[in-house]
């Protein structure tokens, strides 16, 4: 297996994601039924993806790192961590070798745990795989072992299900979608944080009744904190002053001035073409998401199973929006006041609504305790982000994502916040198999218990207790 | 003229492609001339002026004065003809 995959490793590494990853969604799509020529299709639309998210990438690079270095030096601000967002991280994740794999090995899974009839859950979101091919490139950076980073994308996929079931019906008595969970890595990670802290909010006099009007902040915060195109331009021209702040004395004011514009244009650009450049990828994906679904359903039928769906459906709540519109400005002053952070907090500040929907049914959409649990997530993920940016920067260059000699580390909120690619990471990139296989016990350990006290767990979570 | 449907859900990335690439095979199917606006629900209130069609994977909590039909079933598969035949209907008014 070993020496096979090893083979198939190099013929990889000379190809290139961009090559490589429309071949195998070419001849997996075949596998599952697509008819040639759309299969044709969307295996090239996938490259054309890559080389446009590359070609953005570039954009915020040249405009990031300029203005990061600039910063230390005359500001004496060392964030030499880029954010570069979550369309970038799961563009990284799906080009790296484990990425490759990492669709028929989670289907796999689900199709194993569905028979064993351990989970309830049909995954059927194959765009959101990503996040455990993300895990699993993690612990092959480390390492160098494939074999051990495609294992370690098959448990997360598996703890994922996990997840999904225990969460299923909090999310359809709170979000009222009956037959759905929600198998995503971001919005699953932080249910298990949330429960305590929402119980030790009960007990605070004072905090206990506090809540908001989704409608007043939203008013207030949307027309900024809700536009990624004039937070980008308000971001870039706040970095430019503060890094090139010497040069009007030195340059002139006007050439400094335009320069500081053109870095705010610039990271518009960057908001408002990177999510436009994962679509594409999007796009390409749907021939297979579809055909496995297909594969998947009839394998599955005559079962009751909840269809596994992306986060993306639950944005819509009030409470979710709002709340994480406030995030937003936490989450920057966060990035500031940190003390050990180098991480400067840019393209991901739109995914605050993937981060919390979980907290709604388990705070009953109390916009005030879903801020004061998401701070507290955020405080957590800037410390993770910071410590997985080096694996996360070697996984970049594994899928073909080329950054300058020298240059920053690349970390983003989705995943590089969330605490399951961490602990693979250093699990896995740690302690080898040791560690993969120590994950797993423990995953199973808290499945079991979950499965003897199913109602108890799923009412923690939000979901109508019994008599309700 | 082309029709206007617009199609939401949470990040206008990932789950309304799918819807919106679905919509826009029927309708070709059924001959009828299409364009979709992909948007997230936050921003639906922007898109609304001359569109004809709401389909959304999320939610629509205002009355944008225009037809609002759920796309879930573009995700999970289960009764998607009897949307698409749903939507069809609705542009053929």
């Amino acid at each position: 297996m070993d020496s096979f995959l090893v083979g198939l490793k190099a013929l990889f590494d000379t190809l290139g994601s961009t090559v490589m990853l429309p071949i195998i969604i070419f001849v997996f799509a075949l596998v599952l039924g697509t008819k040639p020529g759309k299969a044709f299709r969307s295996a090239v639309i996938i490259g054309v993806a890559f080389i446009g998210i590359n070609l953005i990438i570039g954009l915020m690079w040249g405009s990031i790192d300029g203005v990061a270095k600039a910063m230390v030096a005359n500001a004496g601000i060392e964030r030499d961590i880029i954010d570069v967002g979550w369309p970038a991280a799961a563009a990284i994740a799906f080009g790296t070798d484990v990425g490759l794999w990492v669709i028929p090995v989670a289907l796999l899974v689900n199709i194993v745990l569905l028979a064993l009839r351990l989970t309830k859950t049909l995954n059927v979101d194959v765009w959101n795989f990503w996040h455990f091919a993300f895990a699993g490139s993690l612990v092959y950076a480390a390492t160098g072992n494939l074999t051990l980073g495609i294992a370690s994308a098959a448990v997360a996929a598996a703890l994922m299900l996990f997840f999904a079931d225990w969460t299923a019906p909090a999310v359809q008595d709170f979000y009222n979608l009956p037959g759905i969970s929600i198998p995503h890595g971001t919005s699953t990670a932080y249910v298990a944080l949330a429960i305590p802290i929402n119980l030790l909010l009960d007990r605070i006099p004072g905090l206990k009744d506090l809540d908001a009007d989704p409608d007043a902040i939203e008013r207030r915060f949307g027309p900024t904190f809700g536009d990624p195109m004039v937070m980008g331009l308000i971001i870039g021209i706040i970095l430019g002053l503060i890094g090139y702040f010497g040069e009007f004395a030195s340059a002139g004011f006007i050439a400094t001035f335009g320069k500081i514009l053109l870095l705010g244009v610039n990271l518009a650009a960057v908001m408002v073409l990177l999510p436009r450049m994962v679509s594409i990828l999007m796009e390409g994906l749907i021939p297979i998401s579809e055909a496995a679904r297909e594969f998947m359903q009839k394998r599955a039928s005559g079962r009751e199973v909840y269809i596994g769906l992306d986060s993306a459906i639950l944005i819509g709540h009030p409470a979710v929006i709002s709340a994480s519109l406030v995030l937003v400005p936490i989450a920057i002053l966060l990035s500031i006041i940190l003390p050990g952070n180098r991480m400067l907090l840019f393209a991901d500040l739109a995914i605050f609504p993937f981060v919390i929907a979980l907290t709604g049914p388990v705070t009953k959409g109390n916009v005030v305790r879903m801020i004061i649990i998401g701070t507290l997530i955020i405080i957590v993920g800037f410390y993770l982000g910071n410590a997985m940016a080096p694996a996360m920067t070697d996984a970049a260059a594994n899928a073909g994502f080329a950054f300058p000699e020298g240059a920053s580390q690349i970390s983003s909120v989705g995943d590089g916040f969330i605490w399951i690619p961490w602990a693979f990471m250093v699990l896995g990139g740690g302690l080898g198999w040791i560690g993969v296989i120590l994950f797993t016990v423990v995953m199973a350990v808290f499945w079991y218990f979950y499965k003897k006290n199913t109602a108890a767990w799923e009412a923690a979570a939000g979901g109508p207790a019994a008599g309700d | 003229m082309a029709k206007t449907v617009i199609v939401s859900c949470g990040t206008a990335i990932a789950t309304s492609t799918v819807a919106a690439k679905a919509i826009e095979e029927a309708c070709k199917a059924a001959g009828i001339d299409v364009v979709t606006k992909q948007c997230k629900a936050a921003e639906i209130k922007n898109f609304v002026d001359g569109a004809d069609l709401i389909v959304t994977t999320s939610q629509v909590r205002f009355d944008p004065g225009i037809p609002v039909i759920n796309g879930l079933a573009f995700l999970t598969g289960i009764g998607k003809d009897k949307v698409i035949e749903e939507i069809i209907a609705t542009l053929k008014g």
